[in-house]
């Protein structure tokens, strides 16, 4: 294979950043794998642009910033949407960006299975069918013979489902616990080093952009629940869905909390817990210093193993780029596992 | 120098021989050892004595090959070992009987509150951190305890991680 027509589906941040660095890696990319990157396809919620001969990365990005819809691409714009686009050109791998839906998956669901059936690769770094439908999704991919990665939907830019496969494969997973929220991250840490109270840091964060205006699925801890389940079925081999998780948020936590938690040298954090015996967010107290002690919107995990000790990872755990980068490490390993 | 260990055996064959290989390789002596099979500590297990002689360094190593081994050690020279416990309680604690809060997790073998922080918010939630010493090997039981006391009494625990 000298060349890879890839489609965006979703073009929301995450989309615009695999645009953006497939605009920036696309040289890096043939040199690593002799293998040409072609954006022959991306899709927003309603419209697409859609060209066989290859689309210009920065032209989406523009696009989709300016006009608001990638309708209004210059002579590839059109209204085709969803599981359609799919049909609407040739391509190899479906590089899947759409909001995550924990409710039925969808689209994210339908588009993954199609591209499935259609004998196509995917890499996603969606959270909703994995949380949802682990099993199903990945027998699906296994059926078809495709390769599936998901390394971008937990952790953002921080290797961690890829690491623990692959690089320390020799080692049994015995457990992982890990921050694997930023945004509840940035509250405890703005709320342990000021003492301000929880809705006041909230609505900072709401004003700065790092929570989102329904901060709930941040907050209540149903992210990192979601993430939970991927790291469990995928490196724990648990077969575990959403609902299978102990899940507790961190809205109750009061700055007394935190005070009383300093005063014997610990800190707060919203803890994700994935081991045999205990699916669980909640949030913990960890120690200052330790490996758990990081800091605004990090994310970290510690990986335990039985050869190896512990392992752990700190990396930024969401932003357009950063996700991108963890999409595009998949799209090189999907290249290079064909050539 | 001699030491006196105590050592807690899963209730399975083979056990004591697992223990008592290691004490010759690293050069210590065996003065005595007391294991009574019939008898189980609240935990389970069966407890074994052994005291030792020898020099301090190879003691060292024969205490870290215990301990890597996967021995328990829950006593040294006569003093129990303790885990440290600390966890914070949120919610309505001394109107839920806080008295009945102490006295469930005190009642439990081996477990003691030994420090109660209470922030106090009116007629609000209040805070409380509680640290508890414990003998070793029942870290489990005081989590199990914490968590059906805040079941019950609907309180937000925050345990260590």
């Amino acid at each position: 294979m000298d060349e890879c027509k890839v489609i965006i589906m979703g073009f929301g941040s995450v989309g615009q950043g695999v645009a953006n660095a497939i605009s920036m890696k696309k040289d890096l990319i043939y040199e690593k794998t002799g293998v040409a990157v072609k954006v022959v396809a991306a899709a927003d919620s309603s419209t697409s642009a859609i060209s066989q001969d290859g689309l210009d990365e920065k032209l989406l990005v523009e696009t989709k910033k300016n006009e608001g819809k990638l309708s209004a691409y210059p002579e590839f714009g059109c209204d085709t949407n969803g599981v359609d686009v799919l049909d609407a050109v040739e391509y190899d791998c479906l590089i899947e960006a759409t909001p995550t839906n924990i409710v039925d998956a969808e689209p994210a669901l339908s588009l993954t299975l199609k591209a499935f059936e259609q004998g196509k690769d995917v890499v996603t770094s969606n959270k909703g069918h994995l949380a949802l439908k682990f099993r199903e999704v990945v027998g699906a991919a296994e059926k078809a013979g495709v390769q599936f990665r998901y390394e971008a939907s937990v952790g953002g830019a921080m290797p961690i489902i890829n690491l623990t496969k692959e690089t320390i494969s020799s080692c049994k997973i015995e457990s992982i616990k890990g921050i694997l929220n930023g945004t509840t991250n940035y509250i405890l840490s703005r709320m342990t080093s000021e003492g301000s109270a929880y809705e006041v840091i909230l609505k900072e964060s709401q004003e700065l952009g790092i929570a989102e205006t329904d901060p709930t699925q941040d907050v209540e801890g149903i992210d990192a629940a979601c993430k939970t389940v991927i790291l469990a079925n995928s490196l724990l081999g648990i077969d575990a869905t959403y609902s299978d998780v102990k899940v507790k948020g961190i809205s109750d936590i009061s700055s007394e909390a935190i005070e009383l938690a300093k005063k014997d040298d610990y800190l707060i954090k919203l803890i994700a817990e994935v081991s045999p015996d205990n699916l669980q967010v909640s949030p913990r107290l960890v120690k200052r210093g330790s490996s758990y002690d990081v800091s605004g919107t990090l994310n970290m995990a510690t990986v335990k193993t039985d050869l190896a000790g512990e392992i752990s990872v700190i990396g930024l755990g969401a932003g357009s780029l950063e996700t991108a980068s963890a999409m595009l490490t998949d799209l090189i390993s999907i290249l290079k596992n064909k050539n | 120098m001699r030491i006196d260990l105590v050592l807690e055996l899963l209730d399975v064959p083979g056990q004591l021989v697992k223990v008592l290989e290691p004490i010759s390789g690293v050069g210590v002596n065996l003065v005595t050892v007391i294991h009574k099979r019939d008898y189980k500590n609240e935990n389970g297990n069966v407890p074994v004595q052994l005291t030792l002689e020898g020099e301090q360094e190879d003691l060292q190593r024969l205490i870290q090959r215990f301990e890597d081994l996967g021995f328990t050690i829950i006593e040294m020279d006569g003093v129990v070992k303790k885990e440290k416990i600390s966890t914070i309680f949120f919610g309505h604690i001394v109107d839920q009987d806080l008295r009945d809060t102490m006295d469930r997790i005190n009642e439990l073998d081996g477990v003691v509150i030994v420090a109660f922080d209470i922030k106090l918010n009116g007629e609000e939630k209040s805070t409380a951190l509680i640290n508890i010493e414990a003998d070793v090997g029942r870290k489990q039981a005081v989590f199990d305890r914490i968590a059906e006391i805040a079941e019950e009494k609907d309180l937000l625990v925050i345990n260590e991680v």
